[in-house]
């Protein structure tokens, strides 16, 4: 990995890091978005990585304390996010729909991987402690309800901006920047 | 507006995802009232069902009805009032019972009182409560009123 990139992948973690350990409503979280942005804009590899690295540290820091056996289970999930924001951003290709086509996209996007988070770890939690996986699945609805909509509204609100922002830092185009990285 | 064969996809799942969630929250209400049903037969020899009253004709025009109200067996009018409402009461040793004050922040007034009536199965007709709320035993079925009324004994 060239050194660029492992400054790179450094910041994003302790940033997604610093993130996760600040206080916040249960389930409300930015580690989602900005793995799928790194995946999106420097490849599904290096948005994994980053979603996986982000939960291992995360697991042992964890203000709801250490994470455990349900760790491998979190870093999965969201690695698969920064792993679709790659692949998301090759489907896109060079000539992207209008924005109203891929806000919606978006945000129907965050609500099916956050869904495939949570059905993840809920499934790693039935498996370890011996419940019934239906059960794991409902008992968290509500916990479940509240990740799926943040995401979603933050997927919206935030993430085509926040696109534009780091290829202006970076000087690059959007759509070819990934060839590069 | 034609849509690409990748805007279809992610919309087929994302209209996946809203089936899965409110399948949970199907399953999540029907677990509830599973859970709630077999507490209820865990207790059944310890409850009663009553049917409770708030006549707020004379005040709003407004009459609320709280029919089976599950309450503790033995449990007296005025605890069971409070399950459904707010009550302000006081006591008076003088008497041995409380003097019901206020229901729901409408308060009784110089002119204004709440009385209470019982449902007389074997005349039909609605009568006066021959003693303090707190008095009085509620039986499983029961039919009580709560009137905000300017009292008028027979």
């Amino acid at each position: 990995m060239h050194c660029k990139h492992v400054a790179l992948l450094t910041v994003m973690t302790s940033l997604c890091v610093g993130i996760q350990l600040t206080p916040r409503p249960p389930n409300v979280e930015f580690t989602s978005i900005i793995c799928f942005l790194v995946g999106f804009l420097f490849g599904s590899p290096f948005g994994a990585f980053l979603g996986a690295l982000t939960m291992f540290i995360n697991g042992f820091l964890s203000p709801w304390g250490f994470a455990g056996i349900i760790m491998p289970f979190q870093m999965l999930g969201m690695a698969l996010m920064g792993l679709v924001g790659g692949v998301y951003r090759k489907c896109l290709g060079g000539t992207p729909s209008t924005s109203k086509i891929l806000n919606l996209e978006i945000s129907f996007l965050a609500a099916f991987l956050t869904l495939i988070y949570d059905i993840i770890t809920n499934v790693g939690y039935a498996m370890l402690f011996n419940v019934n996986i239906i059960f794991a699945l409902i008992a968290g609805t509500w916990f479940t309800i509240v990740h799926v909509v943040s995401n979603t509204v933050l997927f919206v609100a935030a993430f085509f901006g926040l696109v534009r922002i780091v290829s202006n830092l970076l000087g690059e185009n959007v759509w070819s920047y990934q060839k590069g990285a | 507006m034609e849509l690409s064969k990748r805007s279809l996809v992610i919309f087929c799942l994302g209209w996946l995802a809203s089936l899965v969630l409110t399948s949970c929250i199907a399953g999540y209400y029907y677990m509830e009232s599973q859970n709630l049903t077999e507490l209820l037969e865990k207790y059944g020899s310890c409850i009663m069902r009553v049917n409770i009253c708030i006549d707020y004709k004379e005040w709003n025009s407004t009459v609320v009805w709280y029919n089976d109200t599950i309450v503790p067996l033995g449990c007296d009018l005025l605890q069971a009032t409070k399950m459904v409402a707010t009550v302000n009461s006081t006591y008076w040793p003088t008497i041995g019972a409380s003097f019901v004050d206020a229901i729901n922040g409408v308060w009784k007034t110089s002119l204004y009182y709440w009385m209470w009536r019982y449902w007389d199965q074997n005349e039909n007709e609605w009568k006066y409560g021959p003693v303090g709320a707190d008095c009085y035993k509620l039986t499983n079925g029961e039919i009580v009123m709560w009137r905000y009324e300017i009292p008028s004994y027979p």
